[in-house]
């Protein structure tokens, strides 16, 4: 599928990142969580849940999680 | 460190031991042209120059990249944070006019007045021999040295921007390739030391007409040895004697049987598709009383120490992967465990240290499933083989 714009992924900035998995109670379809609670970004941001991606970026304590395209 | 044995080398490494002084250098090699920005980006895109530092990205892409923009910044990694690896330190101690060369070349092109060098402080002689030459050194430049910790990930790019801005030498995340948003976000040309000696060579007019090559350690068990060998000679030229399997491409490498590697010619291209990426050059054999899993077992309990400890995943994943495989080596059945860890690792850090890491731990499960076998049936096969027993 061609689109004007490539699909918007999560990148998470690992240093920063605390473990604190607000995240992924935010956004469970596209973020789990490894054994030691760090999220696993997995499956690409659809435009149905574009808000709650944003909501998790906006979330993160440690301003950990980025949007990026 | 120990002794470096270096080699009769080909091209950067011919008459290594004649000196490192500059007149020594300029009888060798000849003056260094003047090159502007066309002529240097024609020169760049001609060589396909790879860096390395052990990711072997294209020099002329981040050259370009670099090219038409104000205020680059250039950095020359010394810092050789593998252990495996002596290329960089031999190239600071005898040649370091070669590193400048290839470093002044880019800075007179694109109009730079600084050149900044990392340099390991685990190697102090790499330092003064690099601080000589630039006492040395005519034009008018000026030559910022910056000391790296001695730590695995001191050497990576990130981590070395970051060394040079005051805060602590440790990667951090990249949002964007340095070249675009680097030391205090301007365009940033950083490369590996060999990298901008091979960019000299290919300059200088004494070492024209000469074969490419590239610099391999083979860090075997007596002292590490430097080795220039010509790209895309066959390994078995190249190796010393010897039937052991090894470690390809430093601590962050892979496995892989003498057999096999000697069918390799040596192009990073070739190598990177039949599974055993060149990295940083250097080769490990097999040590003498180990065998593939309690060396592996060994190198990760040390690449876990190594961690900066800042990213979750390698901060966690890195010591249970060494226990996982700590079990493995005294007989537990881990093989599981060790794909989980590894699966869970890779690409989740500001850095390739865990990707390094799983490197090596996925390549020992592939390359020696029969040793992994006997290890987790609780005997080594190799071993006893070895012994002869």
């Amino acid at each position: 599928m061609r689109r004007d714009r490539p699909a918007p992924r999560l990148r998470v900035d690992w240093p920063a990142c605390a473990g604190r998995g607000l995240c992924h109670e935010l956004l469970p379809e596209v973020i789990g969580l490894d054994e030691w609670g760090y999220p696993v970004v997995s499956g690409e941001v659809t435009p149905e849940l574009l808000a709650d991606a944003r909501e998790a970026v906006r979330s993160c304590p440690t301003l950990a999680l980025r949007m990026v395209r | 460190m120990s002794r470096i044995l270096v080699r009769e080398g080909i091209r950067l490494l011919a008459g290594y031991d004649e000196g490192a002084g500059l007149t020594e250098h300029r009888a060798r090699f000849g003056e260094l042209p003047d090159l502007d920005r066309d002529h240097l980006l024609a020169l760049a895109r001609a060589a396909a120059l790879r860096g390395r530092g052990g990711a072997g990205f294209p020099f002329a892409t981040k050259l370009e990249a670099v090219a038409g923009k104000r205020r680059v910044v250039l950095v020359v990694n010394l810092a050789e944070g593998e252990p495996a690896s002596s290329k960089d330190a031999v190239l600071g101690l005898g040649r370091p006019h070669l590193v400048l060369d290839g470093a002044v070349l880019v800075a007179r092109a694109l109009r730079v007045r600084e050149i900044h060098l990392a340099i390991g402080t685990e190697a102090p002689l790499v330092a003064e021999a690099v601080a000589r030459a630039i006492s040395e050194r005519p034009e008018r430049m000026r030559f910022v040295i910056h000391e790296a910790d001695d730590r695995f990930v001191a050497g990576q790019a990130r981590a070395v921007l970051e060394l040079m801005s005051g805060r602590p030498n440790l990667p951090v995340t990249a949002w964007a390739p340095e070249v675009f948003d680097g030391h205090r976000g301007r365009p940033t040309l950083l490369s590996n030391a060999e990298t901008w000696a091979q960019l000299a060579v290919r300059a200088l007019p004494g070492s024209a007409g000469l074969p490419e090559t590239t610099l391999l350690t083979w860090d075997g068990e007596r002292q590490p040895v430097v080795i220039e060998a010509r790209e895309g000679a066959a390994w078995r030229e190249v190796l010393p004697p010897g039937d052991e399997p090894l470690v390809v491409g430093g601590y962050h490498g892979s496995w892989v049987e003498r057999t096999t590697l000697e069918a390799l010619p040596l192009l990073r291209e070739e190598m990177a598709a039949a599974g055993v990426p060149l990295g940083a050059g250097a080769a490990i054999p097999l040590a003498h009383g180990e065998c593939p899993v309690t060396m592996t077992a060994r190198i990760i309990d040390y690449l876990a120490a190594q961690s900066a400890g800042r990213c979750g995943p390698c901060r966690n994943g890195l010591p249970a992967l060494a226990r996982a495989l700590a079990g493995l080596r005294d007989g537990a059945d881990e093989v599981e465990r060790l794909r989980e860890l590894a699966g869970m690792v890779v690409g989740r850090g500001a850095c390739a240290h865990p990707d390094g890491t799983v490197r090596l731990v996925r390549s020992l499960l592939e390359v020696f499933p029969d040793e992994v076998d006997a290890h987790r049936a609780g005997r080594c096969a190799r071993i006893s083989d070895r012994a002869g027993v």
